[in-house]
């Protein structure tokens, strides 16, 4: 028998979701984790991704690169562009052709519309938003079943949960909550196109037109450094310092949730639960308390500045170094140093 | 929502209070189609104090009153004065005797559960309560107020008399020209307070009560104050003790102090400080007091319009007395707006009943006597430093004072008066604020 | 929805610009001849909203127990989930726009009365609350399948246009009962929506915009559909007077396993879940790094220090492209 471990490989125009890889990486891992129990039944565990799009072969060879054993791909103008139905009709076919153990979809816009469409349309659970996924036996002796882990109440507590009886153990995750595998130079594997093709039965709505004008090219998810506000900024103008900061350092502006709530910068700046999480390799909050809600989005940073009035602020618990002092005197100062070594490098 | 139907009373009480729900009550009693709006989310959101409620006016009220399980707080079975010096202090309480009545006297409470309670006991018997909606004028017709608007859309209520409860910032009265000013800022005081939590057991140990059924409320005064005309408190609850201080806002805003720096340095007394150590803060809070009474008080009645409450200046601030002559007016006039629906007429002749009603209680009795009370504080810092510290040092030098020639001793405690205040000055302040109590 | 029938074009998906008739839905939209009443008789149509709402605790305002490390659910205060409040103004707005009417549904227990009358209060026409102890543990599947049940029992006495839902609860935060409401209802869904630009009752139509990472969508979908709103869709108004005394006065309807509807008692509740809580915790807590003091150092002193500890770690010059 064969323990398919199935990752959805998101695209858009063509181009593959990253969060796609890391997933692969996750299956790959959860495989790894039940060799015992496929040493003692003689299974094997595959890892495989499934692809939907319009001239998408090339994204579905790349899926091979981190890890895929095999990649499923439906290939079709009619969906080209993402819409609800014909995207689930047609996973719920391949769902329902292979049999996956697991599937995993990446919380994108995206995936989030997908997953729950999916989850319902084939009768199984979903746990969304995992931070932590693991194949476990519930208890000793047990087949190991999928434990997914997750955030609830704000991220003030974290639930694991089951799916025990329905098939695949679906579960979508965070982009950045786990790092992207090493491409493999020389993969082994293959790309089967599958031939399904798109009815007008399965189409009930249609993009009119896309808009770009107002939605920002931001996307501080992939961001190597991030310099974010929080309400201590006292006024929308803080990010200009918050800016000047980041543009010195080549990084992105980042914002707590109370500034995108009160209107002084865009949605597309979040960082937290409701946000964004992000795992930049340089972190800094000014101005930002440290309430659960926004940790829980840039706790995993490999380095967290904290800048803030207040020493008792819990942002100063997850910080890896905390400056305790004004904001509005720290960045100026902190600017000017980096220039000044800037300088002297040159 | 096509619901266009004009929204008519009999009677629109404006604030759910404690003034409000029971003139609303009263109302409804007289069989009258009732009506309260209430700018807090729920009645009590906006109000807050030290502090007590006085059962005589809660029985008043509700015979049944403790049968209905209020949301109360400890009985104030030990009450009194405690005078702070700068690191020392001096207690006088009364507890036991003609304190240890059935029921007690004085009850510690919280005005958001109170409050809400007490306006839930006026909806059980016909009140409409309308919450988060403020009233923001009076609608007149041929010059009679016919019903009030408030601040929402289509936000018309008729009816042919409105009971006035704002609270503090009395504005509607105002806008009625009731009275001429806002308020003043000798007048009015600004109170702070911290609620801080405790297990009912350090409280009783740290304050000699015998029991969790014990409670104490306390007036300060003296260092709490910093010279300035106000006074502190005290009151236990449950399991929180209430701790705060309140100065008139010309006194603050003259001498530069923040309330907050006022209430800190209470909290940092030598002698206070261990009372509350350890506690979590759970709430922190301020109110206005209109503490001028008589020569703050509007006129309480015109054509259509009766005034109760806060919004009435009616507070004895010295006798920490305001919720039960809030309660006490809300009754008159609810009684009042009972008796001109009989009539079928509004007018201010029909409604001065509600004064006459008040002259006959202690509200308008005692805010007459004590008339001249903010006035004389503001002209007697003495007694908010002075005669405290003296009390402290007198009381301390004679404690101490063993083994010294006792003609000595005396003679130094009346050094360390007249070392402040001559004799003469002393006797006379003495004198004054005898007279000022009285009223004559 | 097998009692509608869903009136599906082939449209090729591309990148046109349908301007000319997308402005002819908003004129359809704007005309003033649709009768706010039903029209037994088959007149104009009237449109029908339906909001799915929740009523959660309060997640911003809940705090650890120091010393258990466990929430404290104690005197947490119940909301109306923000999202699912302005889906609601969302549909309200609509209702005006296009005269009709909007329901609200919820599943939960009695204290949801008071989230089902802050929906009135905001305009809506009517509540029901669908609450039953057999209900209880159920995940977004058995929730999904109980709200679609109501809905489909609704649809059959007064048919709906438009089924709303916020895009997430701020309790569960999985997003998941609204697309899972409208596959099971055989509905376009649109997740994350921002905007309503047109409803066209009588070609059935509905025209959407939605957000996502990089870029919104205009999506145009046959009615009914289904949406999951963002906050932007629409302010949450003030009520008027007469709209909050009628919501004051208003007694939601009760929905239970006993009626007016019956259900598969085998897809209810935790036993109807797919999934169950394995076990639930308290995230780690973080160890507290190093603490500079400005007020200590001097602002300079403290930057520069600063700075020395980060550049230390490996990969961070090179990456801040400054020297060590």
């Amino acid at each position: 028998m064969t323990r398919r471990f199935w990752v959805y490989i998101e695209q858009e125009e063509g181009k593959p979701h990253q969060v796609s890889w890391e997933l692969l990486g996750v299956a790959r891992r959860l495989a790894e984790e039940i060799k015992d129990e496929l040493e003692k039944s003689g299974d094997t565990a595959l890892v495989e991704g499934v692809l939907v799009g319009h001239h998408v072969e090339h994204i579905a060879r790349e899926a091979l690169h981190y890890g895929a054993d095999t990649v499923y791909y439906v290939d079709d103008p009619a969906v080209k562009h993402y819409l609800n139905k014909p995207y689930t009709t047609v996973l719920t076919m391949l769902v329902k052709k292979y049999e996956p153990e697991v599937m995993l979809v990446g919380a994108t816009t995206l995936g989030r519309d997908l997953a729950g469409a999916v989850a319902t349309s084939i009768g199984t659970g979903l746990t969304a938003d995992t931070t932590h996924l693991a194949m476990g036996s519930p208890k000793e002796g047990e087949k190991k079943l999928l434990m997914a882990t997750r955030p609830a109440f704000g991220g003030n507590v974290i639930a694991t949960i089951l799916c025990r009886n329905h098939r695949p153990q679906m579960a979508t995750v965070r982009p950045r909550v786990f790092s992207m595998p090493e491409r493999i130079a020389e993969p082994k594997g293959q790309v089967i196109r599958e031939n399904i093709t798109i009815t007008p039965e399965m189409i009930n709505a249609e993009i009119v037109e896309f808009l770009t004008d107002k939605a920002s090219t931001v996307n501080i998810e992939y961001a190597d450094i991030i310099v974010s506000g929080g309400r201590g900024l006292g006024s929308p103008k803080g990010f200009e310092l918050i800016k000047e900061l980041a543009d010195e350092l080549g990084g992105v502006v980042g914002a707590s949730r109370a500034c995108v709530d009160a209107h002084w910068i865009g949605y597309e700046h979040q960082v937290g639960q409701t946000g964004k999480t992000v795992r930049p390799k340089l972190y800094i909050a000014a101005g930002i308390s440290g309430a659960i809600q926004h940790k829980v989005g840039m706790q995993e940073s490999d380095f967290i500045l904290a800048i803030n009035r207040d020493p008792n602020a819990p942002i100063f618990e997850v910080a890896t170094l905390g400056i305790v002092g004004d904001l509005y005197e720290v960045i100026p100062a902190l600017i000017k140093e980096i220039r000044a070594r800037k300088e002297a490098a040159a | 929502m096509t619901n266009k139907e004009k929204l008519s009373f009999d009677v629109i009480v404006v604030g759910a209070g404690l003034a409000g729900s029971t003139a609303a009550v009263m109302a409804a009693r007289g069989g009258l189609k009732v009506v309260m709006v209430e700018r807090g989310v729920t009645p009590g959101s906006k109000n807050y104090f030290g502090g007590a409620l006085y059962t005589h006016s809660l029985v008043d009220i509700y015979p049944d009153f403790f049968n209905r399980k209020p949301p109360l707080e400890r009985p104030v079975t030990e009450t009194g004065f405690w005078f702070l010096s700068k690191d020392g202090m001096v207690r006088m309480t009364v507890q036991g005797g003609k304190v240890n009545n059935n029921p007690i006297d004085a009850y510690v409470a919280q005005r958001a559960k109170f409050d809400a309670w007490w306006a839930e006991q006026a909806k059980k018997e016909g009140v409409f309560l309308i919450p988060k909606t403020v009233v923001v004028d009076f609608i007149r017709e041929n010059g009679k107020v016919v019903g009030v608007m408030t601040d929402r859309p289509d936000g018309a209520i008729y009816a042919p008399v409105v009971i006035v409860c704002e609270g503090v910032n009395n504005l509607l009265t105002q806008k009625l020209g009731l009275i001429k000013h806002d308020f003043k800022g000798n007048a009015t005081a600004l109170a702070v307070k911290q609620l801080i939590s405790l297990p009912a057991e350090t409280i009783n140990t740290r304050l000699g009560l015998t029991g969790s059924d014990k409670g104490l409320a306390i007036s300060v005064v003296g260092d709490v104050s910093m010279g300035l005309p106000g006074l502190g408190f005290l009151y236990t609850g449950n399991d929180s003790i209430s701790v705060g201080v309140g100065v008139t806002l010309d006194a603050l805003s003259a001498a530069q102090i923040k309330p907050y720096e006022l209430l800190q340095r209470y909290l940092n007394h030598p002698m206070i400080a261990p009372l509350i150590a350890g506690g979590q803060l759970m709430e922190y809070g301020a109110h206005l007091i209109p503490e001028g009474g008589w020569s703050t008080m509007p006129q309480l009645y015109t054509d259509g319009v009766m005034v109760a409450g806060d919004a009435a200046s009616m507070v004895n601030a010295m006798h920490w007395e305001g919720t039960n002559m809030a309660i006490t007016a809300g009754k008159a006039a609810g009684e009042t707006a009972v008796e001109a629906h009989k009539k079928g007429d509004f007018s201010a002749a029909t409604l001065s009943a509600y004064r006459k009603r008040l002259e006959n209680t202690f509200v308008l009795k005692d805010l007459h006597q004590y008339r001249n009370m903010s006035r004389f504080l503001h002209n007697h810092p003495e007694f908010m430093d002075v005669y405290p510290n003296f009390l402290n040092d007198a009381l301390g030098m004679f404690f101490t004072g063993f083994g010294k020639p006792k003609k000595q001793l005396y003679s130094d405690i009346l050094k360390s008066l007249t070392n402040r205040r001559p004799l003469l000055k002393a006797v006379g302040d003495i004198v004054a604020f005898g007279r000022t109590v009285m009223g004559i | 929805m097998t009692n509608i029938t869903i009136k599906v074009s082939f449209f090729t998906v591309r990148r046109l610009r349908e301007r000319i008739e997308y402005g002819e839905i908003i004129t359809i939209a704007n005309k003033k001849d649709i009768r706010a009443a039903p029209a037994a008789d088959g007149g104009n149509p009237v449109f029908h909203a339906l909001v799915s709402i929740k009523q959660v605790p309060d997640t911003t305002n809940i705090r650890i127990d120091p010393e258990t490390n466990n929430l404290i659910r104690q005197g947490v205060p119940t909301i109306l989930n923000p999202y699912d409040a302005h889906a609601v103004a969302a549909a309200v707005e609509w209702k005006r726009k296009l005269g009709g009417k909007v329901t609200i549904i919820t599943m939960g227990p009695a204290s949801a009365v008071t989230s089902l009358r802050e929906c009135i209060e905001m305009g809506a026409d009517r509540a029901i609350l669908i609450s039953d102890r057999k209900f209880a543990g159920a995940d977004t599947w058995a929730t999904s399948y109980v709200l679609s049940e109501v809905i489909k029992s609704i649809h059959a006495q007064d048919p709906i246009d438009l089924v709303f839902f916020g895009k997430q609860a701020i309790d569960g935060d999985t997003a998941q009962v609204g697309p899972g409401v409208a596959v099971r209802l055989d509905l376009p869904v649109i997740t994350y929506a921002v905007k309503i630009h047109a409803v066209d009752l009588e070609n059935r139509k509905v025209v959407i915009e939605r957000k996502t990472e990089s870029r919104n969508e205009v999506i145009k979908a046959s009615l009914p559909a289904a949406l999951t709103c963002e906050k932007e869709i629409a302010e949450i108004p003030y009520a008027s007077l007469p709209d909050l005394v009628y919501s004051l006065r208003y007694e939601p309807e009760l929905w239970t396993t006993e009626g007016p509807i019956t259900f598969d008692p085998a897809q209810l509740g935790l036993k109807g879940s797919p999934t169950t809580v394995f076990k639930t915790g308290t995230p780690e807590k973080h160890k507290a790094g190093e603490i500079i003091k400005a007020s200590e150092l001097g602002v300079d002193g403290a930057v520069k220090t600063a700075l020395d500890k980060i550049l230390a770690v490996e990969g961070m010059a090179a990456l801040l492209g400054v020297s060590k």
